[in-house]
């Protein structure tokens, strides 16, 4: 697995020399928060502005014990990977749907929280990858309707965020139940997580499709609570995304991430918060 | 089972809360963990107290109260334009409000965030967030004080502009105070709305009450504590919005008591130091309270003290350096239509100093036009008139034509032509006094101490001095009528303008009227006066002046035109008005 990752570093790595003039990204990847002015000289004296939603477990969130922080899988990456780089950093704290926007237009520079690189996407914005992305389904403990697999679902209740790949994913399995003779999905979309969360308690859904590491976060610290009853990956990747053309702070982004890889620490960071290991992927900029 | 406990904490906790709120201490744990060893009573209130929120919640408060204040600045300017008789500028407003009122306001906060910067405009979430808040409230504040101000009858205009007050100062003194009524309850609901909307404005990064709930709630999930509490937060601010409505409601409330002591201090402000209500003989009434050291007042009986302050009003007018021999208010030619409709097809008047002119009519004959036309009150669309030589607003172009100019409620003012109207058109907001002195001081800058003085012997005068604290609503027709010559009388006018004066009036009423009228007669004073009474025309007039068609029929004496008309119009008329029992009234009063 560690040698897969090197691999893919050195891929990576590549790629970053072919759309990248800057002599730095050559250099061997340590941390070396003094040599900012050298290394990345378009962010020396520049702050940079994090921009997160902090009500997105297991990426983002507050800290319990002081409000005044944010933690989580992607908070912590992207403290971790300009404390290595030496370079200043704030959060900014917003809605979701607004972070895009806002890493666009230059209000912050760069959006960290739970975003998947589509190509599409890569037009808009230049994306640093570095962790596969996957559908949890969270069912009650003990997972009472024995829910193990996508056609378990036929015949029962299953929520899931509108618009969302699982609202594809569940139009697709209404179909192979009802061809295979057994009753449909019966769906059942919310506008918001909590909400989501609120039918899993109240026993509306039987189960709720969402975000791999959330489900697994939230089973693994509710275990009297929740389970994870499967899991399914999509093949999608969920990136740290920039302003098109800011290339000194996508390398900075890319190089610590690779630093922490090869240190193991991403994969640390991901256990912290109950998320499976397994989901890294070697750290990668996409700008198409 | 779970739900059911949420449900059963939930309801409890409601209907507990005062007794927890005042029993327990302070919980020390702001973010109880999802671990239910906490109570949900401790929890709940832990988080009504924790400061995370009350910061979300103050933020939420400042975008608030900025943007509310910007707002309503903003949508009053709108208001106005809607209202201008200017189609580019009406049209403007209408669009701005077309565009912000039918748009998300979400869009629109991102749209000022995210899409400005690429014009170089880069504001923080803050001042986003105010802007945003404040352009959009304009739109939806314009319509509230638009509809106010159409609430507010037209005729309280008209007096104020009558008195020589400014638009601008006519808005604020007379018009907004009374649309104020219409405009609170609208403008209450907005706040409380407009606190409860910033929520929106996470989307750009604004960290208030509802986000930072959500973000607790999104770290534990303990949904209905958290949100429990976030929605007491927004409780708490709300009531306090409600009763900032409700105290500014009771300040501009008409059956607000009017006689607590110093009643000017609600009128924004102003406020003058009571004093003793001088003791003048009461003209009308009779009566003679003690009189008090009045430096104007001339002691020894009723007549003499009438006089005295007629005396002083008169003395007041500004002397033109005219002889007095020479006409003070010359009409020639005067043309006047509306729309395809010819109100006055070639007026020639004049009126000399110290003449009473009684004009008579049909109506429709053009009688009231034409005496607006004298203060330009109504433009005219040709001929000319003067007022102790002066053209009031108008300007003669070359060629010898007048064309209106600027800065007409100063020329009116100058001209100090005063004017009564039929229906009273008194400040309906104001009491009596404030009616009278509010000219005097605003527009001709007296001395407020002076103008109160003044004030209150003029209503003395009309044998109003018990009720200079009363509003307009708390009189009758024929007090509020006398207000309304009292008010025309401060402002010392050179001429005053008589529409009607007793026709909206009960018969009883009538005469109490007429009274004052022949009094100022009496001291001098030039008056033109359109009226039905034919008794007062003949007992009073210098001159009275039959009107028909927009057209002077005939004018001369009382004994020519009434006794004697030489045009069978005037004697129809004065056949079909000695059949009216107006004119009976009017004998038994006088």
């Amino acid at each position: 697995m560690r040698s897969h990752a090197a691999t893919m570093i050195g891929a990576a790595t590549l790629n970053i020399g072919l759309f990248m003039t800057s002599a730095a990204v050559a250099q061997q990847p340590v941390c070396e928060p003094d040599k900012i002015a050298q290394k990345y000289p378009g962010l020396a004296g520049r702050t940079i502005k994090i921009g997160v939603d902090p009500q997105t477990p297991p990426y983002v969130m507050r800290d319990a014990a002081d409000f005044t922080k944010v933690i989580g899988v992607d908070a912590d990456l992207a403290r971790a990977v300009f404390t290595c780089a030496g370079v200043k950093h704030e959060f900014f704290l917003g809605g979701w749907s607004g972070l895009l926007p806002a890493v666009m237009s230059g209000q912050i520079d760069v959006m960290w929280d739970n975003l998947y690189y589509k190509p599409e996407r890569a037009k808009s914005v230049d994306l640093i990858l570095y962790m596969k992305a996957g559908t949890g389904a969270l069912v009650p403990a003990g997972n009472p309707q024995n829910i193990t697999k996508k056609d378990d679902l036929c015949g029962r209740t299953v929520s899931y965020g509108v618009g969302s790949v699982e609202d594809v994913t569940m139009k697709e399995q209404d179909k192979v139940c009802r061809a295979g003779g057994l009753p449909g999905v019966n769906v059942m979309p919310f506008q918001d997580l909590a909400s989501g969360l609120r039918l899993l308690d109240n026993s509306r859904t039987d189960v709720l499709l969402w975000d791999l590491g959330f489900v697994d976060a939230t089973a693994s610290s509710n275990p009297k609570k929740y389970a994870r009853g499967f899991a399914t990956y999509s093949g999608l990747i969920i990136a740290a995304a920039v302003k098109k053309g800011d290339s000194d702070l996508a390398a900075v982004i890319h190089d610590g991430l690779a630093i922490l890889q090869s240190k193991g620490e991403q994969k640390a960071i991901f256990q912290k918060y109950g998320v499976d290991p397994g989901l890294e992927v070697s750290t990668q900029v996409k700008t198409n | 089972m779970l739900q059911k406990n949420y449900l059963a904490s939930l309801l409890t906790m409601v209907l507990a809360f005062p007794l927890v709120f005042t029993t327990s201490t302070q919980a020390d744990n702001l973010a109880p963990g999802d671990k239910g060893e906490t109570h949900w009573a401790r929890e709940f209130l832990s988080y009504v107290t924790s400061g995370f929120l009350w910061e979300g919640a103050l933020i939420a408060v400042e975008i608030t109260a900025i943007a509310m204040a910007a707002g309503l600045a903003l949508g009053l300017g709108l208001a106005l334009m809607r209202l201008s008789s200017f189609r580019v500028v009406r049209a403007s407003a209408w669009f701005y409000i077309w565009i912000m009122r039918g748009t998300p306001q979400l869009l629109q906060l991102v749209f000022i965030f995210d899409a400005l910067p690429f014009i170089g405009l880069k504001f923080s979430s803050f001042t986003t967030a105010v802007i945003g808040f404040a352009l959009n409230q304009a739109a939806f504040s314009a319509e509230i004080i638009r509809g106010g101000i159409l609430s507010v009858n037209k005729n309280q205009a008209v007096a104020a502009t009558s008195l020589g007050m400014s638009p601008f100062l006519t808005l604020r003194r007379i018009v907004l105070p009374q649309a104020m009524r219409a405009i609170l309850p609208g403008i209450g609901n907005d706040t409380i709305s407009m606190l409860k909307l910033t929520s929106i404005a996470s989307i750009i990064f604004v960290n208030e009450l509802t986000f930072r709930a959500q973000q607790i709630v999104g770290q534990n999930f303990r949904f209905f504590v958290v949100f429990a509490a976030a929605g007491l937060i927004y409780l708490l601010l709300t009531s306090v919005i409600s009763l900032i409505q409700a105290w500014a409601e009771a300040r501009f409330d008409l059956e607000r008591d009017r006689t607590a002591p110093d009643p000017l201090r609600r009128m924004f402000g102003f406020s003058l130091k009571r004093t003793e209500t001088p003791g003048v003989t009461a003209l009308v009434t009779g009566k003679a309270p003690p009189r008090s050291s009045t430096p104007l007042a001339i002691a020894g009986g009723k007549d003499a003290s009438s006089r005295g302050t007629l005396a002083e009003v008169l003395g007041r007018a500004p002397s033109d350096g005219a002889r007095s021999s020479e006409p003070l208010i010359v009409c020639r030619n005067v043309h006047k239509q509306y729309g395809a409709q010819k109100v006055l097809c070639g007026i020639d008047l004049t009126v000399k100093r110290g003449e009473v002119v009684v004009l008579l009519g049909p109506s429709g004959s053009g009688k009231s036009t034409f005496l607006r036309t004298i203060n330009h009150l109504d433009t005219i669309d040709w001929g000319e008139i003067t007022v102790a030589g002066q053209h009031i607003g108008y300007q003669r172009i070359p060629g010898g034509q007048l064309k209106p100019t600027g800065g007409l409620a100063q020329a009116r003012a100058a001209a100090r032509i005063s004017m009564v109207f039929q229906h009273f058109n008194l400040f309906n907001h104001m009491t009596a006094l404030e009616n009278v002195i509010e000219a005097p001081i605003r527009v001709f800058k007296m001395d407020p101490v002076e103008a109160r003085q003044l004030g209150l012997r003029l209503l003395d005068e009309v044998g109003l001095q018990n009720h200079v604290n009363h509003l307009p609503h708390r009189l009758s027709g024929g007090q509020q009528q006398r207000v309304a010559i009292a008010r025309a009388l401060a402002i010392s006018p050179r001429v005053m303008l008589f529409d009607e004066p007793t026709s909206a009036l009960d018969p009883e009423l009538v005469g109490e009227v007429l009274a004052v009228m022949r009094k100022l007669a009496d001291a001098g004073m030039t008056m033109v006066v359109v009226t039905h009474e034919i008794r007062f025309a003949r007992e009073v007039a210098d001159r009275v002046v039959f009107m028909d068609g927009g057209l002077v029929v005939e004018a001369g004496t009382p004994a020519e035109v009434l006794d004697n008309p030489q045009h069978e119009r005037t004697r129809r008329f004065l056949r079909i008005m000695e059949c009216e029992p107006v004119a009976a009234a009017e004998s038994s009063a006088a």
